[in-house]
């Protein structure tokens, strides 16, 4: 595993060489954030703005939703997640696989600020990520040194694919995945009565703002029209009514089946920690159980449920 | 005014008269669950950085009922909307912060005017004495000064506490406040000193901040058509972190929604960053991408309040959008590009 230094400056060698030889118009990458223990999506058109991107236990943000619509021809700096979901956009026709270049870099998971900021409370102000497998968090009068497998995201604990192995080239030599969700948690859930899964489902959800942060974040989420915001006719209300907010949810979940890549960019943009991969989370362990799919682990596989197969051994639908 | 000091060792009984007659609210829970809560007068806190969202939603919710119909025929008054009024009691919040005590008198311009006043907000804005506690360290995510605010400004307090050591400093800025005070057993004191020291040492821990006066010198129309929006807005998600935390954000949608028995009109918050928000009848959209809709926002607080309100910004400088923002987009760095002198191409 390379240090993240390496990373960066590969990144940023590959980036310049993509622009110069016309692979690419732009490379989505990250750049350090104006705050600690955040990253900021980037636009690279020139080899100037290639020298601004960086690799960091921060690149969270799954630089995929960027690409669906977008024309020309774009390089993107990937993780394993984040590498599937545009692999998942190509086999959904979102965008043309040719005018993909994906810069993958095998992943060691990324860090949850809210794990950073629970073990270290005082106000930080600086972040040095000087190892691979620990950060020093830095602020007035401490230094606290932390272990990067005790504040890694939840999604990247179970990340069985950090290497983005389909990807135009490597970043380093490859990762080894974690051990996969097992799922037990949200069988345990499932074995439940309705009542039981439909109140653990409300208290989720009870802080939301209906920001639509996860929403905007998500990869999957490129709708032209949400249909929570649809007008004519208005399908949903527009208040903080738990009924709402909600169907908002399940919607949207029920929407992701077979597609999510547990990139976990709804739970890293949500401002009030909401759980979001919850819903992801029963939609993906019941495709997985009905058809063995895991999303955007190849070129030419479509999600299942926007497929049709004359022998399809389900009666309902024939 | 004067300035007044309360021994640690009365803290409880101080506080305990502040909550005669009127609810006493005050910062309450850790981190992300922490915010303006109904307190005991023994449960007063100091040691918080700020409230997880701003105080606005204690005067403008996120979602409130304004007024209601029924549809029983049986009465005389079947489908006509009746004011749901305002059922507020009088409150007095301790430990605002001085962006956020700021931020509000901003959004009460908004609200109360001499061309309207909006009797939800009135009715609660006027019926709480805001008693602020100032920044004696800021957070690191904090630039206040840089947006003409101060970790000790005045701004939309009545009040300002201070710490002097273990004991509360007081500085009455409003009669309202002098009156509160006056009812507690606070001491008068000379603390300006102090004050002024304690001051200039939390503005210097801020650094400096850049000097936008380039943006109100600036023709409107020159920022808003500078090419650097369409860069500027690139990686924004167009979701309402920012404008749901910002202190000063005071759009809102009006809805009605009806059920079998009546319906109710309410108003909830809207974010320019939706493209519904602008949306025509006609389906005509005026701001119809993200470049857009970015823009509105940052020409809003920095160019159109000034220009509205005597030129107080429409940042307060509380950090929490840049913190909160998925993909940390930062007001400070919008706010230098809008300063950059014209490309000579554009000039």
């Amino acid at each position: 595993m390379p240090a993240l230094s390496d990373i960066t400056s590969k990144i940023r060698e590959s980036a310049k060489k993509l622009l110069a030889d016309g692979r690419a118009e732009v490379v989505i990458g990250y750049r350090q954030g104006t705050v600690p223990l955040t990253t900021s999506p980037f636009f690279a058109r020139s080899a100037a703005d290639c020298d601004q991107l960086v690799w960091s236990n921060f690149s969270r943000i799954n630089l995929a939703n960027y690409l669906p619509g977008r024309p020309g021809k774009v390089a993107l700096v990937a993780k394993g997640c984040d590498a599937r979901s545009a692999i998942g956009q190509v086999t959904e026709n979102q965008i043309l696989k040719d005018n993909l270049y994906i810069i993958g870099v095998p992943c060691t998971g990324m860090i949850d600020t809210n794990l950073v900021v629970a073990k270290e409370t005082r106000p930080i102000k600086e972040v040095v990520e000087s190892t691979d497998d620990a950060i020093t968090v830095k602020g007035e009068g401490f230094s606290t040194d932390i272990k990067k497998t005790d504040v890694l995201r939840r999604n990247c604990q179970t990340c069985a694919n950090r290497t983005p192995k389909l990807a135009d080239e490597l970043i380093g030599a490859e990762t080894p995945g974690a051990a996969p969700d097992d799922f037990s948690d949200i069988k345990a859930l499932l074995a439940k009565t309705p009542a039981e899964r439909m109140a653990y489902f409300k208290d989720l959800i009870k802080d939301c703002l209906r920001c639509y942060a996860c929403r905007n974040a998500c990869p999957l989420c490129y709708c032209p029209i949400c249909f929570v915001d649809e007008t004519r006719p208005q399908w949903l209300g527009k208040s903080n009514d738990p009924m709402d907010t909600l169907t908002f949810h399940l919607l949207r979940g029920l929407h992701c089946s077979g597609r999510c890549t547990s990139c976990g960019a709804c739970e890293t943009a949500c401002p009030v920690n909401i759980k979001v991969r919850e819903f992801n989370r029963v939609t993906e362990l019941t495709v997985q159980n009905n058809w063995n799919y895991e999303a955007g682990l190849n070129w030419d596989q479509k999600p299942p449920l926007t497929m049709f197969q004359t022998d399809d051994p389900a009666d309902f639908i024939k | 005014m004067p300035e007044y000091i309360v021994k640690e060792s009365a803290l409880t009984e101080f506080f305990k008269s502040l909550a005669t007659g009127r609810r006493l609210l005050t910062p309450q829970g850790a981190g992300d669950k922490c915010k303006l809560e109904e307190t005991g007068p023994d449960k007063v806190r100091f040691d918080y950085s700020n409230t997880h969202m701003s105080p606005k939603q204690l005067f403008f919710p996120q979602n409130e009922n304004l007024m209601s119909f029924h549809n029983d025929a049986s009465k005389s008054d079947p489908f006509v909307y009746k004011d749901l009024g305002d059922k507020a009691n009088p409150a007095v919040i301790f430990g605002i912060r001085p962006c956020d005590a700021k931020g509000l008198s901003i959004s009460n311009r908004v609200f109360q005017n001499d061309r309207f006043v909006d009797p939800y907000w009135k009715g609660k804005f006027d019926k709480t004495i805001k008693v602020g506690l100032a920044c004696a360290s800021p957070s690191p995510q904090c630039f206040c000064a840089a947006m003409g605010g101060s970790p000790y400004g005045e701004a939309g307090l009545d009040v300002l506490a201070f710490r002097v050591g273990s004991d509360l400093g007081l500085k009455t800025i409003t009669p309202a406040g002098e009156e509160l005070i006056k009812q507690t057993a606070a001491s008068q004191a000379d603390l300006a000193g102090e004050l002024k020291n304690q001051e200039a040492a939390a503005v210097k821990s801020q650094g400096v901040g850049t000097d936008l006066k380039p943006i109100d010198d600036k023709d409107l129309m020159v920022l808003f058509q500078d090419p650097h929006w369409t860069a500027t807005a690139e990686n924004c998600l167009n979701c309402g972190v920012c404008t749901f935390f910002c202190p000063t954000c005071h759009c809102f949608d009006i809805q009605d929604e009806q059920s079998e028995k009546g319906g109710i009109r309410m108003r909830n918050w809207d974010t320019c960053m939706s493209w519904l928000f602008t949306v025509h009848g006609t389906g005509h959209n005026p701001r119809p991408s993200k470049t857009e809709r970015v823009r509105q926002r940052f020409m809003h607080k920095l160019k159109y309040i000034p220009l509205k309100q005597d030129g107080t910004r429409g940042c307060t400088g509380c950090g929490r959008c840049v913190v909160m923002c998925p993909v940390n987009i930062d007001i400070r760095e919008v706010a230098l590009k809008m300063c950059q002198p014209q490309a000579p191409s554009q000039a």
